[in-house]
C-alpha cells in the first residue's frame, strides 16, 4: 500500500530535480509536482465523501424514494455541501495555484514546509468540520453550508472552519512567494496569462478567506458566550464574503484552467492579451461585491446598497465573464483555423479531439457554465427577480450549473490530464474515460434544469426533505411538481453514477494503469502535434464561428430574461 | 503564437483586437447596461419590488407587538384572524407562523409586518391554484420588515418556511385567505 502510494509520487527527474513535460513543454520541478499531487489526491477524497452524500441527499429530495428522515437529511446535506463546495474545490484550487505559478514559470516550489503545514492544517480543519457536523446532537442543529446565526450550530464547527481557512491561507503562501520571486527577478517581464489568472484568483481567495474568518469568528465568540447577542444581518454580510467568495475562487480557477486546457489539448491560441487580462482585472474589482446578490430579499439593507452591489458591481463581473465567453472559444477557433483544421463555420470545432476526455470535459464545462450557470446567476441577481428565485430549488439548480457542471467538469478534465502528464499513467480504459464527460454532463445537465424548473414554476423550496408529496401537518403540498421531481431524481442518480465511473477510471488508472514511457504524450497533444507557422497575426484570424455561438448565447440570455420578468409581473403588487 | 503559458512578447497592449471581438464587447457591454437600467427603473415604475421600511427590533418587543395586534384583531367562525386595520403581522417561530391563518380583502393594500422570534426563517408564499406565482422573502429575528402587498386574486395562499430553521422546519406552514369584499 505504502509503496503503491510512494510510486504515485515518482517520476524521472534530472540531477536538479527537473523534467520536461512532453505535452506542455514545461520544465517541471519535483517539488511542484509532488505538492500538486498531494493536494489533488486529497481533493479527490473530499469528492468521494461529498459524492456519497450527494446520493443520500438526492434520493431524499426524490420523495418517491425519500431515503432519509428529516433529522438525518440536514446532517447529510451539510456533509455534501462542505465536502463538495468547499473541500473538493479548495484543495483542487491550491493544486491549481501551484500549477499556475511555479510549474508554468518553470520554478521550484518555495517554502515547501509551509505547503505541507498548510495541507496538514487544512486536513485538520476539514476533519473537524466533518466531525462536528456528524456529531450534532441535542438542541444543536446541523450547519448546512451557511451556519446562519442565531441557529444553535456547534462551536466546534465554527472553530474547525476557521482552522481550514487559515490552512488554505498558509498553503497559498508558496504560490504568492513564487510570484514575488519571479517579479523581483524580472520586474518588467509580463506574467503568462495562466499565471496572471492564478494570481488574481489568489487575491480573491484572500478576500474570501478574510471574510470567512470574520464571519465564523463572530459566530464563534457568540457561541463561546463572549458576546451576548449576534446581529443576523451583519453575520449574513460577513458570511457571504466567504460563502460566495469561495465560489468566485472556483470561477477564476476554472477560467484559468479553461485557458490552459483549451491551449494544451485543443491547440488554442490567445486572441488578445489585453482583452483577456482586462476581464481578469474586472473580476478583481467587482466579483466579490456581486456576492451581495444573496441579500437581495433581506430586510435591513437599503435599495441603493442592493442596486449598487448587484448592478454596477455585479455587471462589471458578468461583463468580464462574457468577455471570456468570446475569448476562449475564439482562441480555439483561431488556433485551429491557422493550423488548417477549420472548414466552414464550425469545422474548427467539429474536427477537434472530442474523444479526448480532457478536451470534451473542458468544452462542456464552458458551454454549460455559460448557458446554465451564468445566465441564471445574472437573472437571480436582479433585485426583483430574486424574489422568485431566493431559497427555491432553482437556486440550487443555479449553483449546480456553475459548480457541478462548470467547475467540477473542468476539474475532472484537469485530473484526467494530470493522470497522464504528472502521474504518467495510461487510462485503464480509453473508452470509459472518453465516455465520462458526455455521461456526466448529460445527466447532471438535465438534473440541474429540473431543479430550476421545479423551483421557478412550482416554488419548490431548497433545504427541506419533504414538500412535494407531503408537508407534515397539512393537506397542502406541491404535488404538481412530482413528475419533474421524478425526472430530477433519475438524472441526479445517473449523474452520481457518472461520477462513480470517473472515480473508477481515475483510481483504476493510478493504481493499475500502464506507466507512460518518457516522451509518450498519452494522446494528449492535439492533431499529432501540428504547429502553426505563425502566419497571419492572430487578431486577423477568422472568428465568425465563435461570434455565431456568442450570438446564440445572447439570444438565449435575452429570452430567459424576458420570460423571468414576465412571470414576475404576473404577481400581485408587492413592495413600496 | 501567443499562448497562455508563455509571457507575451513586445508591446502586447497595443495589439489590435479582432473586429468581431470588439463587436461582441459592445453587445455584452450594452446588455449589461440595459439590464442594470431595467432593474433600477423597475424600482420606480414596477409593481413588484422587495422594498419596505425596516426597523431593528428586539424579538421580545416584536412578539409583544404581534400579541397586541392579535388582541385587537377580529376572528372568523373558523378562528382565522381578521386584521383591525391595514397592518398585518406575520412572525416566524420554530415551527409555525404566528399571525396565520389570516383573512384579507382582495384589492386592498396591507402593510405586512414580517419578523421572527427565534432564528431566521423564509417567508415563501403562493396561491393554491397557481404554484408558479410565488415569492420569497428572508426574515430575521432582530429586524421588522414592513412590505406593502395588495392581493388581487381571491383564494387560499400558502406560506411555507424556506430557510432552514431546525429539525421540524419541514412542517412550518400557514395559510392566508384572500376574499372579495
Amino acid at each position: 500500500m505504502v509503496s503503491t502510494i510512494r510510486q504515485l509520487f515518482e517520476n524521472d527527474y534530472d540531477e536538479e530535480g527537473f523534467r520536461r513535460c512532453s505535452v506542455t513543454g514545461l520544465d517541471v520541478h519535483r517539488s511542484v509536482e509532488t505538492h500538486v499531487k498531494l493536494f489533488g489526491l486529497t481533493a479527490v477524497v473530499a469528492l468521494i465523501v461529498g459524492g456519497i452524500f450527494a446520493f443520500t441527499v438526492a434520493t431524499t429530495r426524490w420523495e418517491l424514494i425519500g431515503l432519509l428522515p428529516e433529522d438525518g437529511y440536514y446532517r447529510h446535506l451539510s456533509m455534501h455541501a462542505w465536502n463538495i463546495l468547499i473541500f473538493w474545490m479548495v484543495f483542487m484550487e491550491i493544486a491549481i495555484l501551484y500549477v499556475g505559478g511555479p510549474m508554468v514559470l518553470g520554478r521550484k516550489l518555495p517554502l515547501t514546509k509551509l505547503a505541507k503545514a498548510g495541507w496538514i492544517t487544512m486536513v485538520a480543519g476539514a476533519l473537524g468540520v466533518n466531525y462536528s457536523i456528524w456529531t450534532v446532537s441535542g438542541s444543536q442543529e446541523a450547519p448546512l453550508l451557511t451556519a446562519y446565526v442565531p441557529l444553535n450550530v456547534p462551536m466546534e464547527f465554527y472553530a474547525s472552519a476557521i482552522v481550514f481557512l487559515i490552512g488554505a491561507t498558509i498553503a497559498a503562501l508558496p504560490f504568492l512567494a513564487t510570484i514575488w520571486f519571479e517579479k523581483r527577478g524580472a520586474p518588467d517581464k509580463t506574467l503568462p496569462l495562466v499565471v496572471f489568472g492564478a494570481f488574481i484568483t489568489s487575491i480573491i481567495a484572500v478576500e474570501a478567506i478574510l471574510g470567512g474568518i470574520a464571519a465564523f469568528g463572530y459566530a464563534l465568540i457568540w457561541q463561546l458566550g463572549l458576546i451576548e447577542t449576534i446581529n443576523t444581518g451583519i453575520y449574513r454580510q460577513l458570511y457571504w464574503i466567504v460563502g460566495h467568495g469561495t465560489q468566485q475562487i472556483n470561477l477564476l480557477a476554472m477560467i484559468t484552467v479553461w485557458y490552459f486546457l483549451t491551449h494544451v489539448v485543443g491547440g488554442a491560441v490567445l486572441v488578445s492579451e489585453k482583452v483577456s487580462r482586462s476581464a481578469f482585472i474586472l473580476y478583481l474589482f467587482f466579483i466579490n461585491l456581486g456576492a451581495a446578490h444573496h441579500l437581495m430579499v433581506d430586510p435591513g439593507v437599503s435599495v441603493g446598497w442592493r442596486i449598487f452591489n448587484t448592478s454596477y458591481a455585479f455587471y462589471g463581473a458578468a461583463f468580464a465573464s462574457m468577455i471570456h465567453a468570446f475569448a476562449i472559444p475564439a482562441g480555439l477557433e483561431a488556433g485551429r483555423r491557422q493550423r488548417g483544421f477549420g472548414g466552414g463555420l464550425f469545422g474548427w470545432l467539429t474536427s477537434a479531439p472530442w474523444r479526448n476526455p480532457v478536451f470534451s470535459a473542458t468544452i462542456f464545462s464552458i458551454i454549460l457554465f455559460g448557458f446554465v450557470g451564468g445566465i441564471t446567476g445574472v437573472l437571480m441577481g436582479q433585485l426583483q427577480l430574486n424574489m422568485t428565485w431566493h431559497n427555491t430549488f432553482a437556486t440550487v439548480g443555479h449553483f449546480h450549473g456553475t459548480v457541478a457542471l462548470g467547475t467540477t467538469l473542468a476539474f475532472m478534465g484537469l485530473l484526467f490530464f494530470v493522470i497522464k502528464t504528472m502521474f504518467r499513467r495510461a487510462f485503464i480504459s480509453e473508452r470509459a474515460a472518453s465516455l465520462v464527460p458526455y455521461f456526466y454532463a448529460g445527466a447532471m445537465g438535465i438534473a440541474t434544469l429540473m431543479m430550476m424548473y421545479v423551483g421557478i414554476l412550482y416554488g419548490v423550496p431548497r433545504r427541506t426533505s419533504s414538500v412535494v408529496r407531503n408537508i407534515p401537518g397539512t393537506e397542502f403540498s406541491l404535488s404538481a411538481a412530482a413528475p419533474l421531481m421524478t425526472l430530477f431524481g433519475i438524472f441526479a442518480v445517473l449523474a452520481i453514477l457518472a461520477g462513480v465511473l470517473f472515480l473508477a477510471v481515475a483510481a483504476g488508472s493510478l493504481l493499475f494503469g500502464r506507466r507512460l514511457e518518457s516522451g509518450d504524450d498519452g494522446g494528449m497533444v492535439p492533431d499529432g502535434g501540428v504547429l502553426s507557422d505563425g502566419g497571419d497575426s492572430v487578431h486577423a484570424a477568422d472568428m465568425r464561428g465563435t461570434f455565431t455561438l456568442c450570438l446564440v448565447f445572447m439570444a438565449t440570455f435575452v429570452l430567459l430574461y424576458v420570460l423571468n420578468w414576465f412571470l414576475l409581473t404576473q404577481l400581485w403588487s408587492i413592495g413600496a | 503564437m501567443p499562448n497562455p503559458l508563455d509571457p507575451p512578447e513586445g508591446n502586447w497592449w497595443d495589439e489590435p483586437v479582432n473586429r468581431r471581438e470588439s463587436i461582441w464587447l459592445g453587445i455584452a457591454g450594452l446588455w449589461s447596461l440595459a439590464i442594470f437600467g431595467w432593474m433600477s427603473g423597475f424600482t420606480r415604475f414596477g409593481e413588484q419590488n422587495p422594498i419596505g421600511e425596516t426597523y431593528a427590533v428586539d424579538p421580545q418587543e416584536f412578539q409583544a407587538a404581534v400579541a397586541e395586534y392579535k388582541d385587537a384583531a377580529g376572528e372568523t367562525d373558523e378562528g382565522y384572524l381578521v386584521p383591525p386595520g391595514d397592518s398585518v403581522y406575520i412572525a416566524g417561530l420554530r415551527f409555525h407562523w404566528d399571525g396565520l391563518p389570516v383573512v384579507l380583502e382582495a384589492n386592498r393594500e396591507y402593510d405586512i409586518h414580517l419578523g421572527a422570534y427565534d432564528v431566521q426563517h423564509g417567508f415563501s408564499i403562493r396561491p393554491e391554484e397557481t404554484l408558479s406565482k410565488q415569492i420569497n422573502l428572508q426574515i430575521f429575528p432582530d429586524t421588522e420588515w414592513i412590505v406593502p402587498m395588495t392581493f388581487e386574486e381571491p383564494g387560499t395562499y400558502h406560506v411555507i418556511c424556506n430557510e432552514f430553521c431546525g429539525r421540524g422546519h419541514n412542517g412550518m406552514h400557514g395559510t392566508l385567505i384572500v376574499e372579495e369584499n
